[in-house]
């Protein structure tokens, strides 16, 4: 099982936060177009390489941060929670 | 005939405790200390079952935790491993894989028929006609492995635990203790685990001075602290050295399941000998050199009369030595290493009988020894990363490479004196403890509720350990004939061939093909025979054909311990004693068990219409929402406005996914300025928590919005029924009175003596009703006032039956009940409630394209034109007199204030008008007809009841 | 191992509040502590259980809560009813607790004074390390664990089945 470095609580196994998958902005829903809004709904990029994804820390914590994890090897870097720095996005490395 | 040596040195037994059990019926007796295994041979008896497939009898081949021909049942558990389980007193052991019996074995037939049953044959024989599968079922079960599975076997407790070790050591031999004892003696915490019953790996079978050498290592290893756990088995590593341990040895459970988070894991797995792949090598009588070491010095057990034995190496040389002291003649030393060969071996049924060697003499013997290499147990290193490299002149597989935090020692890593092994593993152990200092540096530096660090991180300890040599070794692997390379699986080197000839000739594709390698020991005998004998079909090198991958588990382990405890959360309400007490009949919603009625579910709701019903809703979600931007959130997560609710208001709304879809529904109310009350559906009440944290802290991190679960904090109880104003009226000094107190509001102040009560006037049910939330504290207090004081009233309790009858009744739609993960919010048929014009919500786009097309199945009310049908939930609605499918019945109930079925539907849009005859077509093939109504309320539809 | 094992103690009526603030509001600074630490004030046990939240928790947890400024961005609920208190105390607490909980009970990880949350046999808690309790076990072993109480008759069941290899006292 993964340790998820939580960047309130520290490294934290997996099991113990939420997964909610690729960081994906949300478009303007008052002018997207329905292919925007549903790329943004169903369609991830799963690279085979780093990713930037969203956890949420259920049992500890209680906050949501984004963190770079490397999906062949299971490396994660750069937790970062929304406010506190630029938040990463989809592409985008630290 | 007893073959029990006199006693020895290094035995394990306890001689002064004899064991009585039986054997196929028979019976007999062992010591105390003998395995299931052990005891059997001592006794003369040395076939323990038959083969899988062609039913061949088996003797026992390395008389250790690996043993593939020694698998028997013990009273009720199937597949014991006799070569490991310690014999108890008592034991009813039996062979598996027999019938009529061990002697006379009919499915022995199938060695006759044997070309059937070759590679691939379950892929091959069974496959067509399709329909004939039941037959070929059938047949099959019968010549399914295993033993019998006694379905009123009691369920045994197998329990769990989580650690966090430094140090995990996986394997107790004498590299292994010593890294141990190192990491320990630095300082580190340390959990050394081993398979077997015993730490000290070979030296225990070894000289008297090997075994003084195990006793001072264990010895020092608990003086130092290490936590020994035998008979427990590193099943896998995973990511960041999470590692599973079965242990079997814990009082109490059958097998336990450790969990641990090792900062550093050592390997050092050892090496396990290899058998030798000839015509006749799984006759009863062949066995490797460290099954008769074992068997002799360990158990006291005299193996045969009359041996040949093959060696190319000093534990052959060892075995020689072994076998002469136990009183067994040696018929002839067939010497590996300088090219002697054997070819085959002749036998009874039961028992090798002679030897051909190369040259064509042929040997009378009763036991057949080999001593011709060994395997490198790498599995839990190739867990890791590792892809192992083979090594010709030492003709074996050795390790390439792991993370730093996974470190090798040991027979696996090379060959060496005990002191060249004692001392590799100290250095392992060194730089192990060393690594996990760092680590735990780390962690303790990273985690906010963690002691402090005051020093500065401490250097990464490089890898500056001496290698071990490694020693020149024969490539022995198959003689000139064909014979069995897996045992447990029944897979020949000829059927290897064959499966390469098909073309399976990829390692990998070939053992999923002949399943070699996937049996009970997980490929540790057969994989690198595999491996070589396909080098050989193909004429290449076992380098160039490279080995599978070795995956979790390192050894089988039970579904019971991975289950472990079963915990399995459940909630109840502060009423639930007097539910319990009052002959509730309980229902389990989510995790809440409620009482879904008190015995007459119709009863229940013909007293709420007529007089007041009282219902327990506690599980309904609750969350406290303060701050100045709390209206702001309302309006973005539900689909209607927000912005203007009054204080003392309260609200209806739907909350839509960003995909449109209905994710849950409920009312919320104005407390004071900046102080809400929201409630979620039971089962939504989690979800939505996080879903507001969600939004709060990602998408709209500068707004003011504090939450709170309050769900358990309020006993929440609906009061239903014309005669709800009047009992409430009696508990509380809130003017009820409707002009004051009208339908959709709220109220806070004291009910029956508590403070801080919240009441709100909703109708669910479509009744007149209030729903208090009183402190839980005073829930069931409450509870009971309300029925002592409405007694004149006719108050009676209700459960979740009645009140979904109710809501049925009255139309209201459930969540997940009549709408689906696919069910958009339109779907509801309550546009007024998806506010177009506002910026932002939860689903917006979604919702308006879907309305803008008004392409969308609807939710409407029917009736049965039979009245006394009602059917099924999830009944399709088919379009009249074909089988297209244009809606379905998303909940019925028999209505006992109407005396007719009534339904929600959900129906394609052309349906949905009302007085459309829909057809529906029951469970049982007919078909009904049924009438759209023009409601959704079947009864009431004005609402006058709850307004009232 | 006899008398001092372990005992699981339900402390179902303690009062509790919650007190949630951002930084730099005057509730903030005047709860202080370092987020994952707990510290006990006269008959008060504050605790940072997140980073902008704190429990109360006694007999004086209202008071203390009701005297806070909330001015800024700052809000307390009472939570005596939501979250059940059970102690956890006795040699064998941790290896009690570490049979149905993921969390390193050591000392470095999680010494006296640390707080945070975690699952405990499938419900979450949050966890305060207080071994230095207000009685005379001073310097006994022992973890309060807050959790929701609709959930106690299930979580006393399993902590007690977990505790029931040593020596339990209830």
């Amino acid at each position: 099982m993964l340790l998820v470095p939580c960047p309130n609580c520290g490294p934290r196994n997996a099991g113990d936060l939420s997964y909610n998958g690729e960081s994906h902005a949300r478009p303007d829903p008052k002018t997207c177009t329905p292919e925007e809004w549903r790329t943004y709904l169903y369609l991830r990029d799963n690279p085979s390489g780093w990713l930037v994804e969203n956890w949420y820390c259920s049992s500890g914590c209680r906050k949501h941060f984004k963190i770079e994890r490397h999906t062949l090897t299971g490396e994660l870097r750069s937790a970062i929670l929304p406010g506190s720095k630029p938040g990463l996005t989809k592409g985008e490395t630290k | 005939m007893s073959n029990r040596l006199p006693a020895g040195e290094g035995e394990v037994l306890d001689r002064t405790q004899a064991l009585s059990f039986t054997w196929n019926g028979k019976k007999l007796v062992g010591f105390e200390g003998d395995t299931i295994a052990s005891a059997i041979m001592a006794n003369g008896h040395h076939v323990f079952g038959r083969s899988m497939k062609y039913h061949r009898p088996r003797g026992g081949l390395t008389f250790d935790f690996w043993d593939p021909n020694t698998t028997v049942q013990v009273d009720n558990e199937p597949n014991v491993r006799a070569s490991h389980r310690k014999l108890k007193a008592g034991m009813q052991v039996s062979a598996q894989n027999v019938w009529p019996s061990l002697k006379y074995d009919i499915k022995a037939a199938n060695g006759l028929v044997g070309r059937f049953l070759t590679a691939g044959f379950y892929y091959k024989t069974f496959m067509k006609p399709a329909a004939l599968w039941p037959k070929y079922e059938h047949i099959l079960a019968k010549f399914a492995p295993g033993g019998e599975v006694d379905l009123d076997t009691p369920h045994g407790r197998y329990d769990k635990r989580y650690a966090h070790p430094d140090v995990v050591v996986a394997g107790g031999g004498p590299a292994g203790l010593s890294a141990a004892i190192a990491a320990a003696e630095a300082g580190s915490s340390v959990m050394l685990v081993e398979h077997e019953h015993h730490v000290g790996g070979h030296l225990l079978w070894g000289s008297e001075a090997d075994r003084a050498r195990a006793t001072d290592l264990v010895a020092a290893a608990a003086a130092a602290g290490v936590e020994i756990l035998t008979n427990s088995t590193v099943t896998g590593r995973y990511e960041d050295n999470w590692i599973a341990i079965s242990q079997r040895n814990h009082p109490g459970v059958v097998e336990r399941l450790i969990k641990a988070r090792a900062k550093t894991l050592v390997v050092a797995a050892g090496t396990i000998e290899r058998p030798y792949v000839f015509k006749g090598n799984d006759l009863p009588g062949v066995m490797t050199s460290g099954a008769v070491r074992r068997l002799i010095n360990l158990y006291g057990v005299k193996p045969g009369t009359q041996a040949v034995v093959l060696s190319a190496n000093e534990s052959g040389d060892a075995a020689i030595d072994d076998l002469r002291r136990a009183g067994v003649s040696i018929a002839r030393v067939v010497d590996a290493l300088t090219g002697e060969r054997i070819v085959a071996a002749n036998g009874s049924k039961t028992r090798v009988k002679e030897v051909i060697l190369d040259d064509g003499a042929k040997i009378k013997c009763d036991l057949l020894v080999t001593a011709v290499g060994w395997t490198t147990p790498t599995s839990l290193l190739n867990m890791a990363g590792d892809r192992p490299v083979y090594d010709a002149n030492a003709a074996r597989f050795f390790p390439a490479g792991a993370p730093d935090n996974v470190l090798a020692t040991g027979g696996m890593v090379g060959d060496g004196s005990i002191e060249d092994l004692l001392e590799h593993g100290r250095a392992t152990g060194e730089l192990a403890a060393g690594r996990a200092v760092v680590v735990a540096h780390r962690l303790q530096a990273a985690t906010a509720r963690a002691t402090a660090v005051v020093s500065p991180e401490p250097n990464y300890p490089a890898d500056e350990r001496t290698p071990l040599d490694r020693w020149p070794h024969p490539e022995l692997f198959r003689a000139s004939t064909h014979g069995i390379v897996d045992y447990s699986e029944d897979v020949s080197s000829k059927d290897l061939y064959s499966a390469a000839a098909e073309g399976f000739d990829s390692v990998e594709l070939l053992k999923r093909f002949t399943t070699a390698t996937m049996g009970p020991s997980q490929g540790k005998l057969e994989t690198v025979n595999t491996v070589a004998v396909l080098a050989q079909a193909r004429g290449e090198s076992i380098a160039d054909v490279g080995t599978t991958v070795w995956r979790p588990p390192y050894a089988p382990i039970s579904l019971g311990a991975l289950a472990g405890r079963i915990n399995e959360p459940k909630r109840v309400s502060v009423i639930q004693p007097w539910h319990e007490a009052n002959d509730a009949t309980p229902i389990l919603a989510g995790q809440w068990v409620r009482p879904d009625h008190y015995g007459d579910a119709a009863a229940e709701v013909r007293n709420t219409r007529e007089n007041v019903g009282i219902i327990d809703v506690t599980p309904l979600g609750k969350l406290d929402l303060q701050g100045p931007d709390v209206s702001k959130l309302l309006s973005l997560l539900y689909t209607n406005k927000w912005m203007q609710l009054p204080i003392g208001g309260v609200r209806y709304g739907i909350m839509c996914a960003e995909d449109g879809v209905v994710l849950d529904d409920g009312v919320t109310a104005r407390l004071g300025e900046d102080h809400y009350l929201m409630t979620t559906t039971s089962s939504g009440a989690g979800t939505i928590w996080n879903w507001i944290e969600m939004w709060l802290q990602t998408e709209r991190p500068d707004w003011q919005v504090h939450v709170m679960p309050v769900t358990t904090g309020l006993t929440s109880i609906n009061i239903a029924g014309p005669k709800s104003r009047e009992l409430l009226s009696r508990l509380t000094e809130i003017d009820l009175d409707p002009k004051a107190f009208p339908y959709m509001n709220v109220r806070q102040g004291t009910i029956a003596g508590v403070d801080d009560c919240v009441t709100w006037r909703i109708g669910f049910t479509g009744e007149l009703s209030y729903e208090i939330h009183v402190p839980s504290g005073h829930g069931l207090a409450t509870w009971e006032r309300l029925l002592a004081e409405g007694k004149d009233l006719g108050v009676k309790p209700f459960g979740l039956e009645a009140q979904r009858i109710m809501r049925l009744e009255k139309g209201h739609f459930i969540v997940g009940q009549d709408t689906d993960g696919l069910s958009k919010a339109p779907v509801t048929g309550l546009d007024p409630l998806l506010k177009l014009d506002k910026d932002d919500w939860a689903g917006l786009p979604e919702v308006k394209w879907t309305l803008e097309s008004g392409d969308h199945p609807i939710i409407v009310a029917c009736q049965p034109d039979d009245g006394s049908i009602v059917p099924e939930e999830a009944a399709q609605i088919l379009r009249a007199g074909t089988s297209e499918i244009v809606g379905r019945i998303t909940s019925s109930r028999m209505s006992p204030t109407l005396d007719r079925s009534i339904c929600l539907a959900q129906v394609a849009k052309e349906f949905a008008a009302a007085g459309t005859s829909l057809e529906v077509l029951l469970v049982d093939g007919h078909r009904i007809t049924a009438t759209v109504m023009e409601h959704h309320a079947h009864f009431d539809p004005e609402g006058e009841r709850l307004r009232g | 191992m006899a008398e001092s094992s372990v005992s699981i103690t339900h402390l179902d009526s303690m009062p509790k509040a919650s007190v949630r603030a951002a930084d730099g509001t005057a509730a903030s600074s005047t709860l202080g502590l370092a987020f994952g630490s707990a510290e006990q004030r006269g008959d008060t046990l504050v605790v940072r259980v997140r980073p902008d939240e704190w429990y109360l928790l006694g007999d004086g947890a209202a008071a203390m809560a009701g005297g806070l400024d909330l001015s800024g961005f700052a809000s307390t609920v009472n939570v005596t009813h939501s979250r059940h208190a059970v102690r956890v105390t006795g040699e064998h607490a941790a290896d009690t607790l570490a049979k149905l909980c993921t969390a390193d009970f050591g000392d470095a990880m999680t010494p006296n004074g640390a707080a945070w949350g975690n699952s405990i046999a499938g419900v979450t808690c949050d966890i305060v390390r207080d071994d230095i309790v207000s009685d005379d076990r001073t310097g006994t072993r022992s973890y309060l664990l807050l959790f929701d109480g609709s959930f106690a008759a299930y979580f006393l069941g399993a902590l007690e089945d977990a505790a029931s290899e040593f020596s339990l006292h209830t």
